[in-house]
């Protein structure tokens, strides 16, 4: 946007220089060149830069406001591992890392996270999120994990269309769903690219779906008032079933109660009766307005084109303060997707202007990544300067965040050296081996925010003596050990600066280096250089700095 | 245990000399009085047997005879005169002495979610306090620092309904559960699968080729990095990440993990537990308990080629608690009578509980649903003086007709029975100190002595 806005003036600066600049002749075309740019960014904007602006204007209004002294900014290198780990989701491999950190150019930062943009990790690791948030029970209920393949490739393709948001979610919402959507049905064609199995996971039922698509698309939770007027929330069961009623027309032609089947649409049923009431309720928007019908048109379409229009007061901010959530590890509002009546937005003139700003911006995910990661707000360290720094939602220094299993599992396997196996480059593909499956389930993120993700004593065995790391720090089976122990022509301190840079993206400080090359040139209890660094590359890979993203 | 209480009374009244709480003295000073502490110097464990989705009171303790509610079950006599249960718990029938069955529970919370955070933590979901679930709570006090095996270890928990529920809340991830087996996954309690390997702790050796120097050493190196990592980025992920080592590398070390080798035990007494998850699960229960671990959680979450998701019987309720209780009475009855045999029933109290009980009406689906009004919980074994029913139900088994009991005065009850000072405080996240149980709560004194 910025470019074209930039080609834009500069096609037509003939006319404009003599209209702003009339004695321009006495200038030096250079002079006036720096000039329009400055006018270019300030008055037609670099969009992404505004963004940010925002952003940091508001946060810094706070702590202005309350005597908050913010962290510095971080240096390149934490900020290279901690943008890789949000976008790309993993670490980035020593290569990247070592021409990153040669970059001295001003705006390293920004074609950093576009190249990750572009990267088919982003793509990945969005999908991975998405999963997460739309379909959980892909973790746990066996009708999801056999429909997961199929939901993925539907979100990467999206994703690496960059289709837009509204878009996404509309094309979620009215999903053709007529035709047999038994669990036979669904392992017979588990990689069909489609986003059913976001329904059939919900049982198709209009009381799941009402409450799974406001939660997650809304920030609603509503689903307390499907049994009872929710005693510190306004929503009445009435408004939850007048919700769900949009999904009425789903009806299983099968009578068997637990199990789906045959499932056809009646497009114009628009009502359903209150389970265990007499009440009839018609279909009506989480906003109390009743929708103007069309004829043909199913409901599920109407509550798709209201959920996902640029007015809807809750979609924008709803995915908004996901996102804020994803990169801050604490939403505006948090929990992310809980803004009920007591849960109240930390900067709500914030939340209110990024969501006008993704609406104005159709919704464009990458772009709202842009505006985020380029924000100074984002760009502090998390290292506490100050005590001030303490209540997370000063956002005075980046939190620590816990990483999901995925991010782990593919951040060990850079640091490793072990990148082909695990399908990182192939987004498409889903082979998904034995033990990064296994892996997955023991680190499954547990509902906790990921800044108060605990480690159970479970990981920590696995950590420490699994497989999985043992392999990584094995001279024989691990790729970086192994050129880094075998290299020859290094000094010790060399060969600790690699194991560093390839598993904490940093160099050792001095402190750091003097220890540790103490105990590689001893040898450690083996008196073995060489099994001296694989205890070195051990710690680390156990450290807390490998394992958050910080 | 004796020492403990007195510590913490002093600090509760030096809180209320700093005027912290001049407005409640009042209300706690005759409380102090009267807890003359009887409280043993034996330390207490505690069971618990959740049945996760909320099992039906009226076909297990709570029967309507006679009554259209009653459904297909018949009561049968137990070992104490005037007491009957369900035809499918026989064998804890014989065993009814140890059990007090409370069959006036009255919760109000009829959600799935918010009534599990309500039994496990004592409260519902409120505002920005993180309730710690009660094995934390009551780990915290009966356990010891440092100890070779977690305090709490949780068998299978099931904890989608509500994870809020399951973790240590406030008391931080230093009081967190060890989880054996596999969390979440709806277990298949039939023969022949697989139970052993879930209840195994994995990654427990030293990898192939590292002996415990070589560990030590590099245990050395990562506390150099933890600790400067700490100190600049303090917080509870790498506090946490730190416990969670200790905690497993003291395991590792420790001789009592022969506690997991359930090959261990004699075959007889394996069948007689059941050969299933639960089964085998109570018995490596009993095995903990008597490595002194004070609190074990072991979740039935369903039978296999069941059509409903664990207790929660929406639909054809009699088929799904018929084999539920197939697996259960075995279990417990023999977990009661292998702790009895080993001395150890006295000072081990078993919970059974859900999240709430069913609909005493049954629905058109043959199935009972949520019903929080008037359920049924099970004290027994240590601390409990069993034989003896509390509350009474009406007939149709839709309200309580006597002796209402909260959530609160049953956690006030399993204080008492467990020698606990239930004023006891802990600092919660919010900087409010939060009491084991409620002032108000009324524990059921004639069930615990």
């Amino acid at each position: 946007m910025a470019q074209t806005a930039r080609s834009h003036v500069f096609g037509t600066k003939g006319s404009r220089f003599d209209v702003l600049f009339p004695r321009t002749r006495s200038l030096s075309w250079a002079l006036l060149i720096s000039l329009v740019l400055i006018f270019v960014d300030d008055v037609m904007g670099d969009e992404v830069q505004n963004l940010a602006d925002l952003i940091d204007r508001r946060i810094e209004a706070r702590w202005k406001s309350d005597g908050v002294t913010p962290a510095p900014r971080a240096g390149d290198a934490e900020f290279l591992r901690r943008v890789s780990l949000h976008v790309a989701g993993s670490i980035p491999p020593v290569a990247d890392a070592r021409q990153f950190l040669r970059d001295e150019s001003l705006d390293q930062r920004r074609r950093l996270v576009d190249q990750l943009l572009e990267s088919p990790h982003y793509i990945t690791n969005f999908s991975n999120l998405w999963t997460r948030v739309m379909m959980p029970e892909s973790a746990t209920d066996l009708q999801g994990q056999a429909q997961r393949p199929g939901f993925q490739a539907w979100l990467r393709q999206h994703l690496g269309n960059n289709t837009h948001y509204d878009t996404m979610v509309h094309e979620l919402l009215t999903t053709p769903l007529a035709g047999d959507r038994s669990m036979n049905a669904a392992l017979q064609n588990t990689g069909a690219v489609s986003p059913i199995a976001f329904f059939t996971t919900k049982q198709i039922k209009p009381e799941n779906l009402a409450a799974a698509t406001s939660r997650m698309f809304l920030g609603i939770r509503i689903e307390c008032a499907q049994c009872h007027n929710h005693p510190y929330d306004s929503w009445k069961q009435e408004q939850f079933w007048g919700y769900a009623a949009f999904f009425a027309g789903i009806e299983r032609t099968t009578r068997n109660e637990d199990a789906i089947g045959q499932v056809k649409e009646v497009f114009d049923r628009r009502e359903l009766t209150i389970p265990d009431h007499e009440t009839v309720v018609q279909a009506t928007y989480l906003d109390g307005t009743q929708p103007q019908w069309r004829t043909r048109i199913s409901s599920r379409k109407t509550l798709a084109d209201w959920m996902t229009a640029k007015q809807n007061p809750y979609f924008a901010k709803a995915v908004v303060n996901r996102l804020w959530g994803h990169f801050f590890g604490v939403g505006i509002v948090d929990p992310i997707d809980d803004f009920g009546g007591t849960n109240k937005p930390s900067h709500p003139e914030l939340l209110d202007e990024l969501a006008a700003d993704f609406a104005a911006h159709d919704f464009d995910l990458k772009y709202l990544i842009r505006g985020i990661t380029a924000s100074q707000t984002y760009q502090r360290t998390s290292r506490k300067t100050h005590d001030s720094q303490n209540e997370p939602q000063q956002f005075a220094r980046m939190a620590v965040q816990g990483l999901t299993g995925e991010q782990l599992f593919d951040s060990i396997a850079v640091a490793v050296g072990h990148l082909e196996s695990f399908q990182q480059q192939q987004p498409f593909q889903f082979n998904q081996n034995g033990a990064r499956g296994e892996f997955l389930e023991l680190f499954a993120p547990d509902n906790n925010s990921p800044t108060e993700r605990q480690t159970s004593i479970l990981q920590a065995l696995a950590l420490m003596n699994g497989q999985f790391t043992s392999a990584a720090t094995n001279l024989d089976q691990s790729s970086t050990l192994t050129a880094v122990v075998e290299f020859p022509w290094m000094k010790t301190p060399d060969r600790i600066n690699a194991l560093y840079l390839a598993a904490l993206t940093r160099k050792p400080r001095p402190d750091e280096l003097e220890r540790l090359t103490k105990y590689v040139d001893t040898g450690g209890p083996l008196t073995n250089q060489k099994q001296a660094l694989a205890d070195v590359f051990w710690a680390l890979l156990n450290s807390s700095e490998f394992l958050f993203n910080h | 245990m004796t020492d403990r209480s007195r510590l913490s009374r002093r600090d509760l009244i030096k809180l209320s000399a700093c005027g912290a709480f001049g407005s409640s003295m009042s209300r706690w000073l005759p409380a102090l009085a009267n807890e003359v502490s009887k409280s043993p110097d034996r330390r207490r464990s505690v069971i618990l047997l959740w049945m996760t989705g909320g099992p039906p009171q009226t076909d297990t303790f709570d029967m309507k005879p006679g009554h259209e509610n009653g459904g297909q079950f018949k009561p049968i006599d137990t070992s104490v005169p005037g007491i009957q249960i369900c035809e499918h718990l026989p064998q804890v029938a014989k065993l009814m002495q140890y059990c007090a069955p409370i069959r006036s529970m009255s919760t109000k919370e009829g959600d799935h979610t918010r009534a599990t955070y309500l039994l496990r933590t004592g409260n519902l979901p409120q505002g920005p306090i993180d309730y710690p679930t009660l094995g934390s709570l009551f780990s915290k006090e009966l356990g010891q620092e440092n100890s070779d095996l977690p305090n709490f270890v949780a068998v299978a928990p099931y904890t989608q309904f509500s994870p809020a529920a399951y973790g240590p809340g406030f008391l931080g991830p230093k009081f967190a559960p060890l989880v054996v087996g596999d969390a979440n996954r709806v277990v298949v309690n039939t023969p022949g699968t697989n139970y052993d390997q879930s209840l195994a702790v994995k990654n427990l050796a030293l990898p192939q080729g590292i002996n415990v120097e070589r560990a030590d050493a590099r245990l050395s190196l990562l506390g150099d990095l933890e600790s400067d990592f700490s100190s600049q980025r303090p917080g509870l992920n790498s506090e946490s990440h730190q416990s969670a080592y200790a905690a497993a590398v003291r395991m590792m070390r420790s001789e009592a993990v022969k506690a997991f080798n359930l090959d261990d035990e004699d075959a007889k007494l394996r069948d007689a537990y059941g050969r299933n998850q639960f089964g085998q699960a109570c018995l490596l229960a009993r095995r903990l308990v008597e490595r002194g671990v004070p609190f074990v959680e072991v979740s039935l979450n369903g039978v296999g080629n069941n059509q409903t998701f664990a207790w929660d019987t929406h639909a054809q309720n009699f088929t799904s608690v018929k084999s539920l209780l197939g697996v259960l009475d075995p279990a417990w009855a023999t977990l009661m009578t292998d702790l009895k045999d080993r001395g150890l029933l006295d000072s081990t109290m078993i919970v059974w509980m859900g999240e709430f009980g069913r609909t005493p009406k049954i629905n058109p689906q043959m199935g009972r649903d949520h019903f929080p009004n008037a359920w049924s919980s099970v004290l027994c074994g240590g601390g409990i003086k069993g034989g003896q029913v509390v509350g009474k139900t009406s007939d149709d088994g839709m309200k309580v007709d006597d002796r209402p009991v909260s959530v609160q005065d049953l956690f006030a009850t399993m204080c008492k029975g467990l020698g606990l000072d239930s004023m006891k405080q802990n600092v919660s996240n919010v900087g409010r100190p939060i009491r084991l149980a409620d002032p108000t709560a009324k524990p059921i004194t004639e069930i615990v002595g």
